[in-house]
């Protein structure tokens, strides 16, 4: 089992001050593997709190993050399944559904995790699964008038994945748990 | 004088006694040759009464011309060896001339006998009261036996007894007041008093109260003077600062003291000071006398 | 032999020590024969070990106890009469025929504790005269210790209250009387220790009578013990003897020592109800008494005892503690002309502490110790000590660690004056610690002033400061501090779009002083601070009437201008592109068509003129045109111009492929896959087509330079773009040309020169899954995908 956060468009500083304290105190050194973040930190200063609670962080680079040298995407291996990772701000339209899976069809991942549009996204198709684990801030979005702040969990294990999504509403914060099965028969086609 | 006398046989023992001599209270008195002895205690106008027996050794006769007994009070002046003075002469004749064959005893009496001065014996000078016994004779010697005994006149507390006060100093160095409560002090008594330090300028070690007795005889060109110091009493260990009190508190009696005297019979005179004395860190030394009338309280 | 100190100082040491035991083994030949006489005399001897003046304070006191312990033996046989058969009341004369005042009295106050304890005279009687004859020992340590061991013998025949010695005649007055005698007299005892000895040597003394100072001290803790001594009597008694002893000694090593000792020992609600009298003896301390430490040990304990229960809070108020304690601080402060601004300030902290943990809620006081402080500042040139600035710093935290609130804190009128006394650095480090302050407690600043007093306080931060060396700046430092500020504004905030306005505009004064360094940082919060305002605005739209509202979209937009055209200043063009672009969008969804265009006019503007980097350029561009995309604000008109220049842009880019992937995106330009949204099926075909053009260029490029063909995956990605518009119903898009550009793919590479490309391969081959998927699913799509050949 191997726990994978989530996160993505804090817009720190210019849309949000900080996390949610309630965030903050979940989110704890020590308890995650591997941190997977979609971009728009914007600071150093959010990328060495990010890195404070797992050191095996993966960063896209977001339109507004001040450090340059993030990967437009990145794939990487968990477990049995592949995972790409993109801002999403190059996959237009944005938050275009059918788009992103383009991108995941180009990356060839089991799992795409993508951003910008500040919205929580968990969506299954026939090649897998994009999520967008929303804006971790709750930061302004335009594509959405209230935008609830909130990260994914993902909970790898063997051929399942089961996604914890935090979210704060009202100042509670509200978990949905959503199960994914990677069917194996997938990439047997060839 | 007996030791004299004692070069020869003696022909006879004399003894004197008091009537009531089981009963009177003794004291110490300290001889010529240092030893001590105890003898009566009398003071003045008392009847000082006994017994003389002389008892002839041997069957031997004595042959007398007569035996009496007196009381004298002598003083002696040791620098004037041998000289007595007796201020004090009685004379009781006990026989008239004849032969003593055997042991004989006779009564004597001296009634309310004047004794003004008390027993002293100092440094130079002894004051002693003493019954001497002489038998007379024609041939030889006559023979004389002695019996000391001691005199202490009591008073009773002075209707006046001023305390002792006084500011004394040297000028910008030392400045104390000083206060003992009384001027006079029976034996027994204690001294209580207090220093004020009004300026101190000098490094004080400590101060000590010393008494002293000043003895002097003699008159004019021959006058001697002995000054002893009887006690050495700390009384302050350090420096004080100004404005400092310090307690006295002094005992007399463990002190061999004695009532001030003051021109005895024109031969001599005791006196007591008190000698206040402040030692600074090189030892100078800066000391007051004052004066104290030590007398004898009528004991109830 | 030569010796040195200390060799010296052991070998007198042995000394005595010898003597002691070689009297105290006749004392005790004397005590088993019971040989009263003989017990004096030996016992006189072993005490005259005393009369030292060789040893250090140290070395004594070994030796003290030595015939201390031999002391306790002699007591138990004067206990005894039937052993020398004298009376108590003789005996207490005996013992005073010795010669020698020590010894006479040790033994004094030996016998002195027998007599009490036998009862045979009052106690008070005793003591009295134990403690007026101990007088004739000036010399200080030896009179130190006399005494000590006078307290020690009489600690517990005090005639205190329930004590056997208390009595109708003798009471607990006694008691405290006596113990107060004694004090006085060791302390004057002990200030004169410093008169000892050689001037040189003045550092070592000072540190051996430090060494002393509990002997002292010793006597505040037995009256402090003592049952009887209640309020009134410390009140009437107690207090005002000691703090007149304290005042008269004139020795600031041990005013400081016996003001902290009165403190420490006695009970806080006795501090509290004896104030005026312990404050008011801290002005005639000796000058160079460390009055801070003391007052503030003071202020920390009915600080403490304040804490301790809400019941005493109403003592506080009765007594006037606050009231009682600034004024003799505002005295200390004015008598001690030559105290340090530290010394001043540390003082003003501990108040300030004390003020906030026994008055939280009278804030008026809060800012009278601030305007104290302030006061005093003014009076100092400049602030150069680092550890009088700590305590500033100490000073202004401490409300915002108590309230948590910096609001709070900004009703403090004299808060920025004492702030302003600070220098640059420290300024900003105290900026800081405010906003982090804000930060931790989520705290929200809801009004224009306290808007305007905030960034007063902060403007260390907020723009450069007059005499502020720039080069010293640490480029880490100043991104942690912008940023930080950056953070703060969003802390800013009301519910009241007016008031929210009001704020928004108060920043802006404030940031745009900020210069070319700070813009950039402080730009972004800002702009979004304000679109938030508008997305606020334009959900209540419908009640929006009339012109004279100060608060409308159209307001806020062109404010936004002005605030992103500030920042051509830095320049920072990429982000004042994105920043329009923002703001495009948010005009949009305010249905503000011109607005909208001209933000879209600045952001090409920016494109054209200053971004010239290629890469600065894909993002760009790929930002111009999903913003793009989404805007349904534009009339035909406004839109063609804004699309052609998009797709002008895009064909424009340096390299081909990201001409060719900017330019199949523009395809999106002209299908919004919405019910309302425009469906140009010919133009994305013409997208598609310029695309699959600019790639098979780039494929001959590759040719041309590396003399292998470039990688497949351009035309793969127009695949999909194909597929995904056919999907979309495009009837431009056929299957046919699906066909055929697969068919391309696959001749592209299986073509001699085709560079190897998993890659590539593997995203064919999830291609053709796709398709086949969507073969198998049958229905609509299964139907338009059947024509489709693998």
């Amino acid at each position: 089992m191997v726990l994978v956060l989530a996160i993505g468009d804090l817009h720190i500083p210019h849309r949000a001050a900080d996390l949610p304290p309630k965030f903050k105190s979940m989110l704890v050194p020590g308890k995650i593997q591997h941190i997977i973040c979609t971009g728009n930190l914007c600071i150093k200063e959010v990328h060495d709190y990010l890195k404070s609670l797992c050191p095996d962080l993966h960063v896209t680079r977001g339109e507004y993050d001040e450090d340059s040298r993030y990967p437009e995407n990145k794939t990487l291996t968990i477990g049995q399944f592949k995972l790409g990772i993109c801002h999403g701000h190059q996959v237009i339209p944005w938050g275009d559904l059918d788009s992103l899976a383009m991108l995941q069809r180009q990356l060839d991942v089991d799992i795409l995790i993508t951003g910008h549009t500040h919205q929580f996204k968990a969506y299954k198709h026939e090649g897998g699964v994009v999520i967008n684990p929303g804006s971790a801030t709750g930061a302004y979005s335009s594509f959405t008038y209230d935008v609830n702040p909130s990260f994914v969990l993902m909970d790898i294990d063997g051929l399942r994945v089961v996604l914890y999504v935090y979210e704060l509403i009202d100042g509670e914060v509200k978990v949905d748990k959503i199960d994914f099965k990677k069917t194996a028969t997938t990439h047997a086609t060839h | 004088m007996n030791f004299l006398i004692g070069a020869f046989k003696p022909a006879c023992n004399i003894s004197i006694t008091f009537s009531d001599g089981k009963t009177r209270k003794q004291v110490p008195m300290k001889k010529e040759n240092g030893q001590t002895v105890m003898v009566p205690l009398f003071q003045s106008q008392e009847n000082i009464a006994g017994k003389i027996s002389i008892e002839p050794f041997q069957g031997k006769k004595i042959e007398h011309n007569g035996v009496k007994v007196e009381l004298l009070g002598q003083i002696e002046m040791f620098f004037d060896r041998g000289n007595f003075y007796d201020f004090t002469s009685l004379v009781r004749e006990l026989d008239v001339p004849g032969e003593i064959y055997e042991r004989k005893t006779y009564p004597f009496e001296f009634s309310t006998v004047e004794m003004p001065y008390e027993s002293y014996n100092g440094v130079n000078v002894r004051l002693r009261y003493v019954l001497k016994v002489t038998i007379s004779r024609n041939y030889g010697a006559s023979i004389m036996e002695y019996q000391d005994f001691v005199v202490r006149n009591y008073s009773p507390p002075p209707s006046i007894n001023n305390s002792i006060k006084m500011e004394v100093g040297i000028e910008d160095c030392l400045h104390i007041e000083f206060e003992y409560n009384k001027s006079k002090y029976h034996l027994k008594d204690v001294i209580i008093g207090k220093i004020y330090f009004l300026l101190v300028r000098i490094k004080i070690k400590n101060m000590d109260l010393e008494i002293r007795r000043r003895e002097s005889t003699g008159s004019g060109a021959n006058t001697h003077v002995e000054t002893e110091t009887l006690a050495k009493f700390e009384l302050m260990d350090g420096a004080p600062v100004r404005g400092e009190s310090i307690p006295i508190r002094l005992f007399l009696s463990p002190y061999e003291l004695t009532p001030t005297h003051r021109n005895i019979n024109n031969k001599f005179s005791v006196k007591y000071y008190l000698n206040l004395v402040l030692v600074d860190e090189e030892d100078r030394r800066y000391f007051k006398q004052q004066e104290i009338t030590i007398y004898r309280l009528q004991e109830s | 032999m030569m010796l040195n100190g200390a060799e010296d100082e052991e070998k007198w040491l042995a000394e005595g020590i010898a003597g002691i035991q070689h009297n105290a083994f006749y004392m005790h030949q004397a005590l088993d024969s019971n040989n009263l006489r003989e017990a004096l005399k030996y016992s006189a001897l072993m005490l005259s070990e005393l009369r030292t003046s060789k040893l250090s304070p140290h070395k004594y006191y070994e030796l003290y106890m030595r015939a201390f312990d031999e002391l306790r033996k002699l007591e138990m046989f004067f206990k005894d009469e039937s052993k020398h058969g004298v009376s108590v009341v003789d005996l207490y004369e005996l013992v005073q025929h010795a010669g020698n005042i020590l010894p006479r009295l040790y033994l004094l106050c030996t016998v002195g504790s027998v007599y009490i304890k036998s009862k045979e005279a009052p106690a008070k009687e005793v003591l009295k005269d134990l403690v007026e004859m101990c007088r004739g020992v000036q010399h200080p340590i030896r009179g130190l210790f006399l005494r000590s061991y006078l307290a020690q013998i009489s600690r517990d025949k005090l005639p205190d209250i329930g004590s056997e010695f208390e009595g109708d005649a003798e009471t607990v007055m006694d008691a405290v009387e006596f113990v107060l005698q004694n004090f006085t007299e060791m302390n004057k005892l002990w200030v004169r220790l410093q008169h000892q000895g050689p001037g040189t040597v003045r550092e070592k003394r000072e540190k051996e009578r430090n060494e002393l100072r509990d002997l002292v001290g010793k006597n505040l803790h037995v009256l402090s013990q003592i049952e009887g001594v209640d309020l009134e009597m410390y009140k009437e008694t107690v207090l005002p003897r000691i703090v007149e002893q304290v005042v008269n000694c004139k020795d600031d090593l041990a005013q400081y020592y016996l003001m902290d000792c009165i403190i420490q020992v006695f009970p806080d609600e006795y501090h509290l109800q004896t104030l005026e009298t312990l404050l008011g003896a801290c002005p005639q301390l000796q000058p160079t008494v460390d009055i801070k430490t003391v007052l503030s040990r003071l202020m920390d304990r009915l600080s403490n005892y304040a804490a301790s229960s809400p019941d005493v809070l109403p003592e506080f108020l009765q007594v006037e503690a606050f009231a009682k304690l600034s004024k003799a601080i505002g005295k200390v402060i004015e008598a001690q002309i030559d105290m340090p601004a530290v010394g001043a300030i540390t003082l003003y902290v501990s108040l300030l502490t004390f003020t906030l943990r026994v008055h939280p809620d009278r804030l008026d006081y809060v800012d009278q110790v601030l305007g104290a402080c302030d006061k005093k500042l003014s009076t100092i040139p400049k602030l150069g000590d680092s550890r009088a600035t700590k305590q500033v710093v100490a000073l202004l935290s401490a409300p915002l660690e108590k309230y948590n609130d910096i609001v709070t804190a900004l009703r403090l009128s004299n808060y920025p004056r004492v702030m302003d006394h600070l220098d640059n650095g420290t300024n900003k480090v105290m900026a800081m610690v405010i906003i982090q302050s804000i930060m931790k407690n989520s705290s929200c600043i809801s009004t224009p002033d306290k808007v305007e007093v905030l960034f007063e306080l902060l403007k260390g931060l907020i723009k450069d400061m007059d005499g502020a060396d720039v080069d010293e700046l640490d480029e880490e430092d100043f991104k942690e501090e912008q940023n930080s500020v950056a953070r703060l504004i969003h802390m800013l905030y009301n519910d009241e779009p007016e008031e929210m306005l009001k704020i928004i505009c108060t920043v802006r004064k404030h940031t745009m002083a900020g210069g070319p360094k700070r813009l950039p940082y402080t730009v972004p919060s800002l702009v979004f601070s304000a679109l938030r305002l508008v997305r606020r605005l334009q959900g209540q739209e419908g009640d929006i009437v009339g012109e004279e509202v100060p608060a409308t979209p159209k307001k806020i937009f062109q404010l936004l201008t002005q605030i992103i055209e500030s920042l051509s200043i830095v320049p920072a063009p990429e982000l004042a592109l994105r920043l329009y672009l923002q703001c495009a969008e948010a005009a949009n969804d305010c249905d503000l068509e011109h607005v909208a265009y001209d933000f879209f006019t600045q952001a090409f503007v920016l494109y054209e003129e200053e971004i010239a980097d290629s890469k600065s350029q894909v993002t760009a561009i790929h930002l111009i045109i999903g913003t793009l995309q989404r805007m349904s604000v534009f009339g035909v008109e406004n839109r063609d111009t804004l699309t052609h220049k998009a797709t002008g842009y895009s064909a424009r880019l340096l390299k081909k492929p990201d001409q060719c992937r900017a330019v199949y995106a523009c395809s999106h330009l002209f299908w919004v896959d919405d019910q309302d949204g425009l469906k140009d099926g010919e133009r994305v075909l013409l997208c598609l087509k310029r695309a699959l053009r600019i790639a098979n260029a780039a494929q001959q490029m590759a040719n041309v330079a590396r003399g292998s063909s470039g990688p497949v995956t351009l035309f793969v990605e127009i695949l999909n773009k194909y597929l995904y518009f056919f999907e979309k119903g495009n009837p431009q898009i056929t299957s046919a040309a699906i066909q055929d550009l697969i068919e391309l793919i696959k001749t592209e590479m299986q073509s001699d020169s085709a560079t190897p490309d998993t890659a590539s391969d593997a995203f064919l081959a999830s291609m053709l899954r796709y398709i086949q998927f969507q073969k198998q699913k049958g229905g609509v799509m299964g139907e338009k995908f059947e024509s489709i050949k693998l």
